[in-house]
């Protein structure tokens, strides 16, 4: 049997329901993305903290990285829904079992980011009379937010890869799409291929997306998106320069004069 | 110890001036290891004050204690008579929180330490903002001003990474200047700096001096603190072991300061 005599042709007829399968895919990983994004900064500061705090956040961080994507999917949408008595829908399973997954691995990330930053700014911003808090949100945490980029953009991947599991619990991503696919057109080898490929053109995608996001916080702005974003700011300080110039010559010759 | 002329006046006479900051029996102990036993110290209105001695001697945290980046572990730190040390039992003087105290107390460090994600305007600015809760306009005209008055206005816009290490150290005193601060400490302001670049950190320092801003200044550049300092502390072992008024690099009195002095010449 060659390469072509399968039924090429069922990627393209499928493509909408193989696409609409990777947005399901997306939209559960970036709504749990956001989440672990807040949970995992929370968690890394609570690690940076005191001891009397920092063993929740350690507890935590070593229980739930150690979970696989499918087994924590099946105990919020079987064992949770019902001690809680709270019946989630596949979608929201989905979004808490990656959000309590990836909150773990996010907390690790921020935590190495934020001590990447030199304690100096710190005491800089102490010195200069801010509020630990507001250094936290004004120096610390948008140079820890560069460092971290790349290793989210990974984890973002990784989550996406994770609802692949998430077929038990019956929600309609790639690998759902896909064996729905191949029940009815027996041709496994074809629609597994294109599952594939639609995961690694996500990946892509997404790397893409998080380059041109770090490039957006590189100092001084040199990509075309961070110049643009910083444009305006930009004139705002020319005006400003300019302005100071012409007062500071204006009392010069006054001086002169 | 030379004496300060303004201590042999009579007490209680209009000349006495209460120094604006004021170190009584200061001690800074690390875990078990004290580095600091016991420091006095009385710095003036308008006052250049430079710290010198070998190195572990204690003068940065002399100089941090001032700040309370570093907390004292017994003594007295008063500053325009409020209390932000330990203090001593039997006073029962106003106390003032270590945000208050940094709000009136300026500091440049060694390291620069500017926020390499902002550029030079904002890096001045966001200061103002935060501690002084001044708009965003209001902050980055007048952080343009202390800009300019540092010779930098031209490169505001330049982030920390397109700046050499002098106009780093200047953008910090600018920051610093900007949040007027009654007092502002200098630790080896230019000891992290390529010797060519020295010189326009120290002229930028001695505009500071000269609009009468007290200084506390950690430096071995002598020739810089011959010139600036009214008050000249010299530190060894946690201890201050001589002090003394303009000229005392050529008269001081003690065998440990002129070894010292002879040693680094
Ligand atoms: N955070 C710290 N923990 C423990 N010991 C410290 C700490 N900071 C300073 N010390 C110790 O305190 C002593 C005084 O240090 P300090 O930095 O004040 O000296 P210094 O006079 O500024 O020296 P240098 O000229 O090298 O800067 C030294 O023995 C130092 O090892
Ligand atoms: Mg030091």
């Amino acid at each position: 049997m060659s390469l072509f005599d399968f039924d090429w042709g069922l990627i393209w007829d499928n493509r909408g329901a193989l696409i609409n399968g990777m947005w399901t895919a997306l939209s559960v990983s970036t709504v749990a993305l956001l989440i672990s994004t807040v949970v995992g900064l929370l968690l890394a500061v609570l690690r940076n903290g005191p001891r009397s705090v920092s063993w929740i956040a350690v507890g935590y961080i070593n229980v739930f990285r150690g979970v696989p994507a499918l087994v924590s999917v099946i105990w919020v949408y079987f064992g949770l829904s019902l001690v809680l008595g709270i019946s989630f829908s596949v979608f929201q399973a989905g979004v808490i079992a990656l959000s309590m997954l990836y909150s773990a691995f996010l907390a690790e990330i921020f935590r190495s980011a934020l001590t990447a930053v030199p304690h100096g700014h710190t005491e800089a911003g102490w010195a200069l009379g801010m509020r630990t808090s507001q250094i936290f949100f004004s120096v610390s945490l948008p140079q820890a937010i560069k460092i971290a980029l790349p290793n989210i953009g990974s984890m973002y991947i990784g989550m996406v890869k994770d609802t692949s599991t998430f077929t038990v619990i019956g929600l309609l991503e790639v690998v759902r799409v896909t064996q729905n696919l191949v029940a009815t057109t027996f041709q496994p080898f074809v629609l597994y291929t294109a599952a594939a490929i639609i995961y690694v053109i996500a990946a892509f995608a997404i790397d893409l997306v998080f380059r041109l996001v770090e490039g957006v916080y590189v100092r001084p702005p040199k990509a075309l998106l961070g110049r643009a974003i910083r444009a305006r700011q930009r004139r705002n300080i020319d005006k400003i320069v300019a302005k100071t110039r012409a007062s500071s010559l204006a009392t010069a010759q006054l001086f002169v004069k | 110890m030379s004496t300060r002329v303004d201590e042999m006046r009579p007490a209680g006479g209009n000349a006495v001036k209460t120094p604006i900051v004021q170190i009584r029996g200061l001690h800074k102990s690390f875990g078990q290891t004290e580095v600091l036993h016991g420091i006095n110290l009385d710095i003036h209105q308008g006052e250049h004050v430079v710290l010198f001695g070998p190195s572990g001697s204690g003068k940065s945290t002399v100089l941090r204690s001032i700040n309370l980046l570093e907390e004292p572990t017994k003594g007295s730190l008063k500053v325009d008579g409020v209390e932000y040390g330990p203090g001593f039992a039997d006073e029962n003087l106003k106390r003032g929180t270590k945000l208050q105290l940094r709000r009136k107390v300026g500091m440049v460090f060694q390291q620069f330490n500017l926020f390499p994600h902002l550029c030079a305007l904002d890096n001045v600015a966001l200061p103002q903002r935060k501690a002084q809760g001044k708009s965003m306009s209001d902050a980055r005209e007048h952080a343009a001003e202390a800009l300019r008055k540092v010779g930098l206005l031209e490169r505001a816009g330049h982030y920390p990474s397109e700046l050499s290490g002098g106009q780093q150290q200047r953008v910090a005193i600018a920051r610093a200047l900007a949040l007027d601060p009654d007092v502002i400490l200098f630790d080896e302001p230019t000891s992290a700096l390529d010797p060519e670049l020295v010189g326009e950190v120290l002229k930028s320092m001695r505009e500071v001096a000269e609009t009468g801003m007290t200084i506390v200044v950690v430096t071995h550049e002598f020739g810089f603190a011959r010139e600036i300092g009214d008050l000249n502390v010299f530190m060894e072992n946690g201890r201050i072991v001589e002090s003394g008024p303009r000229g005392f690099y050529d008269n001081c009195t003690t065998e440990r300061a002129k070894e010292f002095l002879k040693a680094v010449k």
